[in-house]
C-alpha cells in the first residue's frame, strides 16, 4: 500500500524535476525513489492488511512480489544512463511512466477485487503502450506500439468481459465471494460461470505472452527500445504471474480440475512454440524475445500444477529470470551502442545480431562473463540461479503428477540450451573486430551485482527460502 | 421466472422492436417526394468538398485529452458534493466529516491541476507554438551578394 501512494508522489515530482535544466538530477533522483519505495513495501511485514474497503491486501507473498518488481526496475533504470546520447528523448517522462506502472503492476499483485486487477493492468499496459513507442522517429518503434496497443486493448476487452460474466455469474467482483460461488462446484456452476474464467485467463496470458496469445511479443521486444525491452520482460512479466497466481490461488481452487488441464496444455504449447521458435532466430534482441515467452512457459509449470510449492517456486524463478533478463539486455545495449558507433550502420537489425557478439569476452571480460552467467542461468545449468528456479517448477508438477508435462519440459530446456549457448560460443570462441567497450561506473556495478546475485542464488538458493 | 439476463434481453429486444416501429410507421405515413436538394449530404446547402479523411491538426487531439481530463473531473464531483453535504454525517462527527471530505477532494483536484499546469508549462495550451528556429547557415559570403545574383538572373 505505501509504495502505491508513495510511487504516486513522486512520479508526479518527477515530471516537475524535469523542467530543470540539467538532466543529470534524474537518474539519482529516480534511484532514490524506488529505493524508499522499496524500504516503505517492507513496512507491514509479517502482517496481513486489508486497504481501501478490501480492494487491496498486502500479506508477505505480495512484499515479495512487489520487492521483486522494484528490484528490477531499479536495475532496469539504473542501465537507462539518463538517456544521455538521445537528444530527443525525455528522461523525466519515461522516469514518471516508469513509477507510474510499477503503481499498476503492484495494484496487479495485491488485489483482492476484480476492478482492482483490471485498473492496476490498464495502468501498466498503457504505460507500456507509450514506452514502446517512445522513440519516436523510429518506424519500428511506432510499428510496435501501434501492434502492442491494438492487440492488447483487445485483450483487455475479453478479459473485462470475462469478469462482467463471472459477476454475472456469481453476483460480486471480490476473490472471496467468487470463491463461495466456486465451493458449490458440487452442485453444478452455471455455464456463463466457466466462460467467464476462460476469458478473464485468456486476458492474463496475452499480457504474459503465453502461447497461443504470444504472436505480439517478438515484434514488440523487437521494435522497442531496449531498456524499455528489459523492463517489459521482467516488470510486467512478474506482476501478471503474480496477478495469475492469486486469481487461481484464491478464488478457482474449487474448479481445478476445469482450468487445470487447460492451463497445462497451454503450457505444453508456450514451451513448445518460444523454444523452439527461438532456437530460428539470428537476431539477439528477437531471440529474447521467443525465450521469454519460453520462460512465461517455465512460470505457467507453477501455475498449472498449482501446489503448496508453486508460491515459492513463482517467487524464486521471476527473480532469477528478471535478473538474468536484465544483465543481458544492458550488454546488449553497451554493444549495440559501440558497433552503431563503428560501423554507423542506419540497419539497427545488424547490430543485434548474434555476430556482434563475436570475440567480446577477450577485449571485454566483464561484459563476457555478465552475459554468459545470465545465459547460463536462462537455459537453468547447475550453481545459477535459473537451475532452481526450474528444479523448484519441475519439483510442482511432479507433485501434481504431470509427468509428461514434465518430459516436455525438460525436452525443451535441453532445446534452450542450444540457443542460449550460441551467444556464449561467440563471445569466446569467435573472432571479431573488438575494441573495449567503456562502461560507465553505474553499469558496471549493475551488472557486477547481476552477476553476484545470479550466481549467489545459484549457490544458496535457501537464501529467499526462509523470507516467507 | 425472468433472470436479470433475461429483463436485460427483454430491453435489447424492445429497444430494436421500438425503432422498427417508429421507422416503418414514419415510413408509411410521410408523403414520399424526394429531390436533389433533398438527398444532399447538408440540407443547409453546404457543399461538401474533398476527402473527409484528412489530417487533423495534432493539437486538437491534446486540447481534446486535456478537457476530457477535467471533464472526468467534475463528473467525479457531483457524487462527493452529495456525500460531503449530507448532514447526517457531518452532525455524527461533530463536523470532522466536512473538513475530511474537503480535503479529499482537495487532494484530487490539485493532483489534476498538477497535470494542468505541466501542460501548461509544456506549451501544450498555446494554440500557436513558439516561433520555430530556422536553420541558419555560417557562410563567409555575405547576403546581399546571393541577393546580386538573384536579381540578375531573375
Amino acid at each position: 500500500m505505501f509504495p502505491i501512494v508513495l510511487l504516486s508522489v513522486f512520479a508526479v515530482v518527477l515530471l516537475f524535476l524535469g523542467f530543470l535544466k540539467s538532466r543529470s538530477v534524474l537518474l539519482p533522483a529516480t534511484l532514490l525513489f524506488l529505493v524508499a519505495a522499496l524500504v516503505a513495501n517492507f513496512l507491514d511485514w509479517n502482517k496481513t492488511y486489508l486497504y481501501f474497503n478490501s480492494m487491496l491486501r498486502t500479506d508477505n507473498l505480495s512484499m515479495v512480489f512487489t520487492a521483486i518488481v522494484l528490484l528490477s526496475s531499479f536495475l532496469v533504470v539504473a542501465l537507462s544512463g539518463s538517456f544521455e546520447d538521445d537528444e530527443a528523448a525525455q528522461p523525466a517522462e519515461y522516469y514518471a511512466i516508469i513509477l507510474f506502472s510499477l503503481v499498476g503492476a503492484i495494484m496487479m499483485i495485491g488485489y483482492e477485487n476484480l476492478v482492482m486487477l483490471f485498473v492496476g493492468v490498464e495502468i501498466l499496459s498503457v504505460a507500456m503502450y507509450i514506452l514502446t513507442g517512445s522513440d519516436k522517429r523510429n518506424l519500428r518503434s511506432n510499428e510496435a506500439a501501434l501492434k502492442y496497443f491494438l492487440m492488447g486493448a483487445f485483450a483487455t476487452g475479453i478479459m473485462l468481459f470475462g469478469m462482467a460474466l463471472l459477476y454475472g455469474a456469481s453476483g460480486s467482483f471480490t476473490l472471496a465471494g467468487i470463491a463461495s460461488y466456486a465451493s458449490h462446484a458440487q452442485q453444478g456452476l452455471s455455464l456463463i460461470f466457466y466462460v467467464g474464467l476462460l476469458m478473464l485467463l485468456v486476458g492474463l496470458l496475452f499480457k504474459v505472452s503465453a502461447a497461443p496469445f504470444h504472436f505480439w511479443t517478438p515484434d514488440v521486444y523487437d521494435g522497442a527500445p531496449t531498456i524499455f525491452t528489459a523492463y517489459m520482460s521482467t516488470v510486467v512479466k512478474t506482476a501478471g504471474f503474480a496477478a495469475l497466481l492469486h486469481l487461481l490461488a484464491a478464488s478457482f481452487t474449487y474448479v481445478y480440475s476445469f482450468w487445470g488441464i487447460i492451463l497445462a496444455v497451454v503450457t505444453a504449447i508456450t514451451l513448445i512454440a518460444g523454444n523452439v521458435t527461438a532456437v530460428y532466430q539470428n537476431s539477439f534482441k528477437r531471440m529474447m524475445a521467443y525465450s521469454s515467452i519460453s520462460h512465461a512457459g517455465y512460470l505457467l509449470i507453477g501455475l498449472a500444477a498449482l501446489s503448496a510449492q508453486s508460491r515459492q517456486a513463482i517467487v524464486f524463478y521471476s527473480l532469477a529470470y528478471s535478473i538474468a533478463t536484465i544483465s543481458a539486455f544492458g550488454v546488449l545495449m553497451l554493444v549495440t551502442r559501440q558497433r552503431g558507433m563503428q560501423t554507423l550502420s542506419s540497419n539497427p537489425l545488424s547490430n543485434e545480431s548474434f555476430d556482434a557478439f563475436n570475440g567480446l569476452a577477450k577485449q571485454n571480460p566483464l561484459l563476457g562473463l555478465a552475459m554468459a552467467t545470465s545465459m547460463l542461468s536462462l537455459a537453468g545449468i547447475p550453481l545459477t540461479a535459473g537451475f532452481w528456479g526450474k528444479f523448484y517448477m519441475f519439483s510442482t508438477a511432479v507433485e501434481r503428477g504431470q509427468i509428461w508435462l514434465l518430459v516436455v519440459a525438460v525436452l525443451m530446456s535441453a532445446v534452450g540450451i542450444y540457443y542460449y549457448f550460441r551467444v556464449i560460443i561467440a563471445m569466446y570462441f569467435r573472432d571479431g573486430a573488438t575494441e573495449p567497450i567503456r562502461i560507465s561506473p553505474v553499469f558496471r556495478y549493475v551488472l557486477v551485482a547481476a552477476i553476484i546475485l545470479t550466481i549467489g542464488l545459484g549457490v544458496a538458493p535457501g537464501l529467499l527460502q526462509g523470507l516467507f | 421466472m425472468l433472470s436479470d439476463f433475461g429483463t436485460l434481453l427483454l430491453f435489447i429486444l424492445a429497444a430494436f422492436a421500438f425503432i422498427a416501429l417508429v421507422l416503418f410507421g414514419a415510413r408509411f405515413l410521410r408523403p414520399d417526394r424526394p429531390n436533389i436538394e433533398k438527398n444532399s449530404t447538408y440540407e443547409s446547402g453546404e457543399e461538401p468538398v474533398g476527402n473527409a479523411n484528412i489530417q487533423f491538426n495534432i493539437r486538437f487531439y491534446v486540447v481534446a485529452l486535456v478537457f476530457v481530463l477535467f471533464d472526468v473531473e467534475l463528473v467525479f464531483l457531483f457524487p462527493w458534493a452529495t456525500v460531503f453535504g449530507q448532514a447526517r454525517l457531518i452532525e455524527a462527527t461533530g463536523g470532522r466529516w466536512g473538513w475530511f471530505a474537503l480535503t479529499e477532494v482537495i487532494l484530487f483536484v490539485v493532483v489534476l491541476a498538477l497535470g494542468l499546469a505541466y501542460v501548461w508549462a509544456k506549451g501544450y495550451l498555446d494554440w500557436v507554438k513558439p516561433q520555430p528556429k530556422l536553420p541558419t547557415v555560417e557562410t563567409k559570403v555575405p547576403m546581399d551578394l546571393y541577393k546580386q545574383v538573384n536579381e540578375r538572373f531573375k
